[in-house]
């Protein structure tokens, strides 16, 4: 975790709340989105506040657009630097939202400017109405907006002030799928455009995905992972990153082969057995948890003639559970259960019930090693 | 107390009327009865004050008009204390949760179920001549009891815990999280007070205010101990009521009068406030 110098907004510092102690560190460029991901209570709201000023770390330092606005040697109290929060320039939007119930949305999204009623202001509102496609909804009172409408203007008035950088906690939670999908889309573009840091916490890895240049995977208070999201929440290297992640397929098996004129070894537990790349350090008779990510596996209603897959294994359907927007089928392949996603046409087409036998097909490059 | 903010259900249709189905023609007969009874006494006071001779003359007479001149300023002086001591004093309650200040907050209250007479007493031992603050304040020159002055202390006395429990529960349902948004968005925290918790408070300190006021204004039994019913000095409306009733049946109900219309003035004036969509930012 190197802090680059041409980062926007990055920190290091240490909050502690009663028994629970946060150490983090991040680093933000320009028009880039970090995603902290992780469990509740990991620390990640408690992150955001102590970057925004609302919460007060014991010490490490923190500075926004080339400003120090925390600073405090370990146990020095007072802090040697403590800009309050109305001084840092950030934007925070709240899973909650918070508007402010005696305004209008208009005045809402006005609220953070300085002359509101002058003509810089007004166009600087207009301007966020139209990006944030507000038209319309400027006289109206917070509580008669539908929860996408609300949480547009509370983004518009996190914006309005121009800050230096913009925290976003759960933004997206309280709304339905495609809401979530159409939101994230245009704040990654309002981020780029404005070139604005922005930090954003999610529960969610399709977010995560879609929306980071980089992903923090916290947890109990601690950086587990970070990096590019797609190596970080699609191959995580470590099994409690795996499970953080929500690999749904974990299996405790032994290496049996090393096949490195094929780049790959084979595992097995039982009768079972399956191929996964080859990896370096680790030998025949090594114990490995082998990752497989449930869209991943291909069902069919029989062994495929010929095909590139190396895996293929057979099973029954113990359970078909709807996991939006597919269908997500557990097949007990003899006593190791996979969890496989589908779509709804998939699961129609092939009148997927349970006891139905099936066979589930992966590639040895979707498996992947989770060394604990 | 008025919560203007709450989100309002959609599409959630009438609710049923279940309960009120039964009870509906008792509800009815009460609602009779109780308007009778409030009714009838303020219709009869009308009546009457019209049918009075010497009532126009009492409106105008030194002692209506001395006791109506104390009693609004001095109900000023007392609302302007209690808004000024008791504002942040509510806030403070409202936001910081502490053993002390709980049992502070249980004897904030204490004055409404005292009766006046009582706290009237307990201020002349507490500020009297004889009283245990006596001594030190006859010390330096200040004589309280049977002033103007003392007047205006009974009626703080009475009337502060109303407005400070409004206060209190006004500030209480502005959530801190709101402020803090508003911090991040710039707004220094007093400035985050004057535009965001005062004005969502605002209802509530405005239904505060006007039962403060009617409380201080309707002030009797504590001031009668405290500050005695000297005309022109501590002499206030209720005060003179009584007193004219002796003497004046005109003068009397041209007093009640005038304390019927103040009060149903501020309730008009209230009500009309609260309905008003938009506090002042």
């Amino acid at each position: 975790m190197t802090q680059r110098s041409d980062a926007a907004a990055f920190g290091r510092f240490a909050v502690g709340l009663g028994a629970f102690r946060l150490e983090f560190c991040f680093s933000v460029a320009a028009g880039d989105v970090l995603v902290l991901f992780g469990p509740s209570g990991a620390g990640k709201t408690t992150a955001l506040r102590a970057i925004a000023g609302l919460a007060r770390p014991d010490h490490g330092h923190i500075a926004i657009a080339g400003r120090t606005v925390f600073a405090a040697n370990n146990g020095a109290e007072p802090a040697e630097i403590w800009v309050p929060p109305h001084r840092r320039g950030v934007g925070y939007v709240t899973q909650q939202n918070h508007l402010f119930p005696h305004l209008t949305v208009l005045r809402n999204i006005a609220y953070g400017l300085r002359d509101r009623r002058g003509a810089l202001a007004r166009r600087r509102v207009a301007e966020l109405i139209d990006r944030l496609r507000l038209n319309g909804l400027e006289e109206r009172r917070v509580w008669q907006l539908s929860g996408g409408q609300q949480q547009r203007t509370a983004l518009a008035r996190a914006m309005a002030p121009s800050p230096d950088l913009l925290l976003l906690d759960e933004p997206f939670a309280a709304l339905d799928l495609e809401l979530r999908r159409e939101l994230g889309a245009e704040l990654r573009a309002t981020a780029r455009q404005l070139d604005v840091p922005v930090i954003l916490v999610t529960h969610s890895r399709e977010e995560a995905l879609a929306l980071g240049d980089a992903v923090q995977i916290i947890d109990a208070g601690r950086t587990v992972a970070l990096g590019p999201p797609l190596t970080t929440l699609e191959q995580p290297g470590r099994g409690r990153v795996a499970r953080l992640v929500g690999v749904e397929n974990l299996l405790e098996m032994r290496v049996a082969a090393r096949l490195p004129q094929d780049g790959t070894m084979v595992c097995d537990a039982g009768e079972h057995s399956l191929e996964t790349p080859l990896a370096d350090g680790c030998a025949v008779g090594d114990a490995v948890t082998v990752g497989v990510r449930a869209s991943d596996i291909i069902l069919a209603s029989g062994p495929l003639p010929q095909s590139s897959a190396r895996n293929t294994w057979a099973g029954a359907v113990s359970a078909v559970t709807p996991r939006p927007p597919g269908y997500e089928v557990a097949l007990d392949c003899g006593g190791i259960v996979l969890r496989c996603h589908i779509t709804g046409a998939s699961l129609e087409s092939m009148s997927i019930a349970p006891g139905m036998p099936l066979w589930a097909i992966f590639k040895a490059s979707s498996c992947f090693l989770l060394s604990e | 107390m008025v919560v203007r903010f709450r989100r309002r259900a959609r599409n959630e249709g009438r609710p049923t009327e279940t309960a009120l189905g039964a009870l509906a023609p008792a509800g009815m007969v009460a609602t009779v009865i109780y308007v009778l009874f409030i009714g009838l006494p303020v219709a009869a006071l009308l009546v009457r004050a019209g049918q009075q001779d010497g009532f126009l003359a009492g409106l105008s007479g030194d002692l209506v008009l001395q006791a109506l001149r104390l009693t609004v300023v001095t109900s000023v002086i007392s609302l302007a204390i209690v808004v000024l001591v008791g504002t942040p004093f509510a806030l403070l309650l409202a936001r910081r949760k502490s053993p002390a200040l709980r049992v502070i907050d249980t004897f904030v209250e204490l004055p409404i179920v005292l009766p006046p007479v009582v706290a009237g007493v307990a201020m002349l031992m507490a500020f009297g001549r004889n009283g245990l603050l006596g001594p030190a304040l006859s010390g330096v020159g200040i004589t309280l009891p049977f002033t103007t002055a003392a007047v205006i202390f009974a009626q703080i006395f009475v009337a502060a815990p109303f407005y400070i429990r409004a206060a209190r529960i006004g500030f209480a349902a502005v959530d801190p999280a709101y402020e803090e948004v508003s911090q991040t968005l710039g707004v220094s925290p007093w400035a985050t007070f004057r535009r965001l918790t005062l004005p969502v408070a605002w209802p509530s300190l405005l239904t505060g205010l006007t039962l403060a006021w009617a409380r201080a204004v309707s002030e009797f039994g504590a001031t009668i101990m405290f500050a005695g019913n000297l005309t022109g000095r501590t002499q206030t409306m209720p005060l003179a009521i009584m007193t004219a009733m002796e003497s004046s049946l005109g003068a009397a109900l041209a007093l009640a009068v005038l304390l019927l219309a103040m009060s149903a003035l501020a309730l008009a004036a209230l009500s009309a406030l609260l309905r008003r969509p938009g506090a002042p930012a």
